[in-house]
């Protein structure tokens, strides 16, 4: 006997379907396929709502559990749990509708609002890491955008296969500065050409090859970003002093230019006494 | 420290300051000593007044208007109790008196606590 | 509950009668693990043999068969080290060291006079690399011998008219009966279609599992030689 080409591709494909007829949900499509395991959009037939389903072999599914007991606005939250009949284990949890970081980005967001996702997403690994979870893969293709801005940081707790190159910290094994250093290398993803200096000196101190070097801890380098959206120095960088000055013009401006106003007026009356 | 004493500080030394610019004028030289205190008390009038108006209203813009207002109203009025070379000097004081005003008027609103619930109007 | 539910799974309810590839090495490979080895190799050997190395029928299988009783020695598992590639690329590897030498012999057995050498054919003119066609012609047979396993279960347990639904379903060239075609040409409703094709998609898993168990040399390979069968 021998199979034709077409008709391995399906059985491949077949089997590989999850059978979840003895759940309450129904399979859509497949969704999307990571290291972990494989991703489907789903029916929820009791309470009538689609879900996303995460398909994975059960050694995988090990620190799932931590996981699913992370409760955080940008931490998508998990419904069910269960084990298929072939012995695979699978997540129901909420489907997220909206655009992978990348792709946001395509759209041309503000500075304002690059930043916005990155405080969002920073918060959720600062929160993980209080109850001692670690990302391991902080990247892009890992952050969603929602449609109402909702940012929801996704893949938790798997180490990828071969790590992305750029996001992935050099030290082994991987710990929360390594995903301070992915979350500078997000920064610096999500920064534009002609970025802020400012900024670019956040991203590099996170990145640095030597974990001691970094940002103490998530909630550091994020109160960096907001010294600089408030106008304030950023402790990352050292600025040169005329930066420092157009920096303290623009938070005193008003100050300033009455000021100027003032000492306009004095000007003028002086000559024109003279006159 | 409440807005009303932060007020009636800046007022004072902004009035004080004001008044000292006046050596530039050398007529005025033997009534230095007069017009530092006139400038001083007005600056300090104006600089209770805006800030009393900043615990009522916290608006910057509002608070300029308001200190640069005052400010016109009492260099008017010092400008017309005075006469120097047989002019009352007007335009020499009120205009002045109209920025310094305006910047008392801005740093009251920035400064100090206004004691009441936040309610932001711009 | 089915007691078939989960059998041969890798993970499944039931432990797996079939030992890793390394725990058969370690055993003195014996002849019965040797035999399903090469029960799945011969045939992606062989043809790619024909491929690569442009034999024809004959001199494949002479090849094939020389490859299998001379090269698969003791050595040859004792020396297989599994954090450097599959067992599926180190056999391969071997297969092509195997060719050159027996072209080279070939060679100097014809010394002389006019030494026809078959070039290998370094830059195929196939888009596709010899490890994707091997792994091709391997998956191929991987899949024959674990359908052959669950025909064989079927027979055994009573379950004839699953494995007729599913031959005549997944096994069909396109286009494929409709459930309800099937259902009615069986006598059986259609959510029995369904739920035995289900169910033998499930066992061929399964099988697939317990075929791959042999030739990997533990869980992490087999974990991952899983996901590539299934990508």
């Amino acid at each position: 006997m021998d199979l034709s080409d077409s008709v391995l591709d399906h059985l491949r494909h077949m089997a590989a379907l999850p059978d979840v007829s003895g759940t309450r949900y129904e399979l859509e499509r497949e969704i999307g396929r990571g290291g972990m395991g494989v991703v489907y959009a789903a029916r929820d037939r009791d309470l009538d709502r689609r879900v996303a389903l995460k398909v994975m072999e059960a050694e995988l599914a090990g620190e799932a559990r931590l996981i699913a007991r992370l409760e955080h606005p940008s931490i998508v939250p998990i419904h069910e749990t269960g084990r298929l009949p072939d012995g695979r284990v699978f997540y129901a949890m909420k489907l997220v509708v909206g655009v992978r970081l990348d792709h946001y980005l395509a759209r041309s967001p503000s500075l304002a609002e690059r930043l916005r996702v990155i405080r969002r997403a920073g918060e959720a690994l600062a929160y993980a890491h209080t109850t001692g979870v670690i990302h391991r893969d902080l990247k892009p293709q890992n952050v969603m955008v929602g449609e109402f801005g909702e940012v929801y940081v996704m893949d938790w707790g798997v180490e990828a296969v071969a790590g992305t190159p750029g996001f992935r910290a050099p030290e082994t094994p991987l710990d929360r500065r390594s995903d301070i250093y992915a979350l500078g290398a997000l920064l610096e993803f999500v920064l534009p050409a002609d970025g802020p200096p400012a900024l670019r000196a956040v991203a590099a101190k996170a990145r640095r090859p030597d974990p001691a070097d970094r940002y103490p801890d998530v909630g550091a380098l994020l109160a960096d970003i907001e010294r600089f959206q408030e106008g304030l120095a950023v402790e990352a960088w050292a600025e040169p002093w005329r930066h420092r000055l157009v920096r303290f013009a623009a938070r005193n401006a008003v100050l300033l230019w009455l000021l100027a106003a003032y000492a306009g007026v004095k000007l003028v009356l002086f000559f024109l006494r003279n006159l | 420290m409440n807005k009303i004493l932060a007020g009636s500080i800046c007022g004072l030394v902004l009035g004080a300051m004001d008044g000292a610019t006046a050596w530039f004028y050398p007529e005025t030289h033997s009534m230095m000593g007069a017009i530092m205190v006139g400038s001083s008390v007005k600056g300090m009038v104006v600089g209770i007044l805006c800030g009393w108006f900043a615990r009522k209203v916290q608006s910057t813009g509002w608070g300029i208007v308001m200190g640069a207002g005052l400010g016109l109203v009492f260099a008017f009025l010092v400008a017309a109790m005075d006469t120097v070379n047989g002019r009352h000097p007007y335009l020499e004081i009120m205009m002045p008196g109209f920025a310094v005003g305006a910047i008392t008027g801005f740093l009251t609103q920035r400064v100090g606590t206004s004691g009441s619930p936040v309610r932001p109007a711009h | 509950m089915d007691p078939d539910t989960a059998i041969g799974g890798p993970h499944g309810h039931l432990p797996s009668t079939q030992v890793s590839l390394l725990e058969a090495a370690a055993a003195g490979m014996p002849h019965d693990a040797l035999e399903r080895l090469i029960a799945l190799y011969w045939k992606p050997v062989y043809r790619f043999i024909r491929f690569r190395f442009r034999k024809d029928n004959e001199d494949a299988k002479d090849l094939t068969q020389s490859f299998f009783t001379s090269a698969l020695e003791r050595e040859f598992f004792a020396r297989f080290d599994p954090a450097k590639a599959s067992f599926r690329t180190y056999l391969r590897m071997a297969v092509e060291r195997f060719a050159a030498n027996q072209h080279a012999a070939a060679g100097r057995q014809k010394r002389g006079g006019d030494v026809q050498f078959e070039p290998l054919d370094e830059h195929s003119a196939a888009a596709e690399s010899p490890d994707a066609i091997f792994e091709r012609e391997w998956r191929r047979q991987l899949f024959v011998l674990a359908i052959e396993d669950l025909r064989a279960h079927c027979a055994a347990s009573g379950k004839e008219q699953q494995f007729r639904i599913f031959e005549a379903y997944d096994l069909a060239g396109a286009p494929r009966p409709s459930y309800a075609a099937l259902a009615a040409e069986h006598g059986i409703p259609e959510t029995s279609v369904t739920n035995h094709l289900a169910w033998a998609r499930r066992m061929l898993r399964g099988f697939v599992a317990e075929r791959l168990r042999g030739v990997t040399s533990g869980e992490r390979e087999l974990r991952e030689e899983m996901r590539r069968v299934w990508t």
